[in-house]
C-alpha cells in the first residue's frame, strides 16, 4: 500500500512540474535566478547516486584499487563522449565489467 | 486535414528517436523486476511517472530504503527540467483549451520535446502545433510502454553472473555527460560528485539532498565563469 502512494506522489509531481507551466497561472518570464538554478538540479542529484553506486567509499574504507565497477564506469564515461547512445554507454560499459571481474 | 498531417509529421519525426529510447525502457524494466517491484507496479509506474531517469532513480531509492521524502523530492527534482520546457512552449499553446494543455503537459518528455519545439520555432504561425506535440508524445509513450513490458518480462531470464545493479550507474553516465557543457556545471558535478564520497555514511540517506545542495550552491557561485 505504501508503495502505491509513493508511486502515485511521485506521478503527481511529475504531472505538476510539467502541468504548472502550460496552466496559464505563470509570468511569461521566470526570475532569472530559478531560470539559472534549474539547470543545475538533474546533474547534482544524478551524479551523486552514480558515485554512491560505485563503491568508492565503504564505512571508513577507500576503494579505489581493484574497484572494476569504478574502471567501468570510467570506461563508461569515455564510450559516452564517442558514441552519444545511452544503449552504447551501457553495453560498453557493462561488458567492460564482467571482463574486469572474470578475467582479471 | 492539415491537424492529421501536424500529427504524422510529429510521430514520423519522433520515431528514429525510439531507436534508444527502446532499449532503456528494457533496462527500467529489467531493474523495476530486480529492485523489487511486482509486475503491475514495475508497469504502472512508466505511465504514472512517464520519465526513464526519473523512474530509474526511483527503483534504485526505492530498493535501498530510501524515505517517502526523499523519494519523491529526488524524484520531483529530476524532471525539475520539464519545467522549463513547458515554460518554452506556452507561448504556442496558450490559445488552448485546459484539456490539451494537460494532455499535452503529461506527454512533455525530452524526446517529445527536443523534436516538436524544433518544429514550433521554425512554424510558430501554425494554429495546429499542438498536434505535432501529441504525435511526437504519443509515440514515445507507446515506445515506452512497450520496451518496459518487455524489459520486465525479459528481467527474470537474465543470467544471474550479470550484476544487473551496475546498470543504474551506466544508465546515468549516459544521461548525465552530455549535459555537462558549462564550466559551472562541471564543477557543479565535480563538487556534487565528491560530497557524496564524504557524505556517504550519513542516515536516511541523507547524502542525496546534502550533495546536491553542494553542487547547486557551486554551480550558482561559478556561473560567471561560463562563456
Amino acid at each position: 500500500m505504501t508503495m502505491w502512494i509513493i508511486i502515485i506522489l511521485c506521478g503527481a509531481i511529475t504531472f505538476l512540474i510539467r502541468f504548472i507551466p502550460l496552466s496559464g497561472l505563470l509570468p511569461n518570464e521566470l526570475p532569472t535566478s530559478i531560470n539559472k538554478s534549474l539547470k543545475y538540479i538533474p546533474i547534482v542529484i544524478l551524479i551523486p547516486m552514480i558515485i554512491n553506486s560505485l563503491s568508492i567509499v565503504e564505512g571508513t574504507e577507500v576503494y579505489l584499487f581493484n574497484n572494476y565497477k569504478l574502471y567501468a564506469a570510467l570506461i563508461a564515461v569515455i564510450a559516452t563522449i564517442f558514441f552519444k547512445n545511452v544503449f552504447a554507454t551501457i553495453m560498453i560499459g557493462m561488458f567492460s565489467f564482467i571482463f574486469m571481474s572474470n578475467f582479471l | 486535414m492539415e491537424k492529421l498531417k501536424m500529427f504524422k509529421q510529429g510521430i514520423l519525426e519522433e520515431l528514429p528517436l525510439q531507436l534508444g529510447v527502446f532499449p532503456f525502457g528494457i533496462v527500467y524494466g529489467v531493474m523495476a523486476i530486480e529492485g523489487g517491484l511486482n509486475f503491475l507496479q514495475s508497469f504502472l509506474l512508466s505511465s504514472i511517472i512517464f520519465g526513464g531517469a526519473s523512474q530509474i532513480v526511483f527503483i534504485q531509492l526505492i530498493s535501498s530504503f530510501t524515505p517517502a521524502g526523499i523519494i519523491i523530492s529526488s524524484v520531483g527534482a529530476i524532471n525539475s527540467r520539464h519545467f522549463l520546457y513547458g515554460m518554452s512552449i506556452m507561448p504556442y499553446l496558450r490559445e488552448l483549451s485546459l484539456t490539451w494543455r494537460v494532455v499535452l503537459a503529461y506527454l512533455l518528455t525530452d524526446e517529445a520535446y527536443a523534436i516538436s519545439i524544433k518544429k514550433f520555432t521554425n512554424d510558430p504561425n501554425n494554429s495546429f502545433l499542438h498536434y505535432h506535440l501529441l504525435g511526437t508524445g504519443i509515440t514515445l509513450f507507446i515506445t515506452w510502454q512497450i520496451s518496459t513490458l518487455t524489459g520486465i518480462l525479459l528481467g527474470k531470464h537474465l543470467p544471474e553472473f550479470i550484476d544487473l545493479q551496475f546498470i543504474i550507474p551506466l544508465t546515468f553516465i549516459a544521461i548525465v555527460m552530455p549535459m555537462i557543457s558549462s564550466i559551472s556545471i562541471l564543477m557543479a558535478a565535480l563538487s556534487s560528485g565528491f560530497s557524496a564520497l564524504i557524505f556517504n555514511n550519513l542516515d536516511l540517506n541523507l547524502w542525496i539532498i546534502l550533495s546536491a545542495l553542494i553542487g547547486l550552491i557551486v554551480g550558482i557561485a561559478t556561473s560567471r565563469f561560463d562563456k
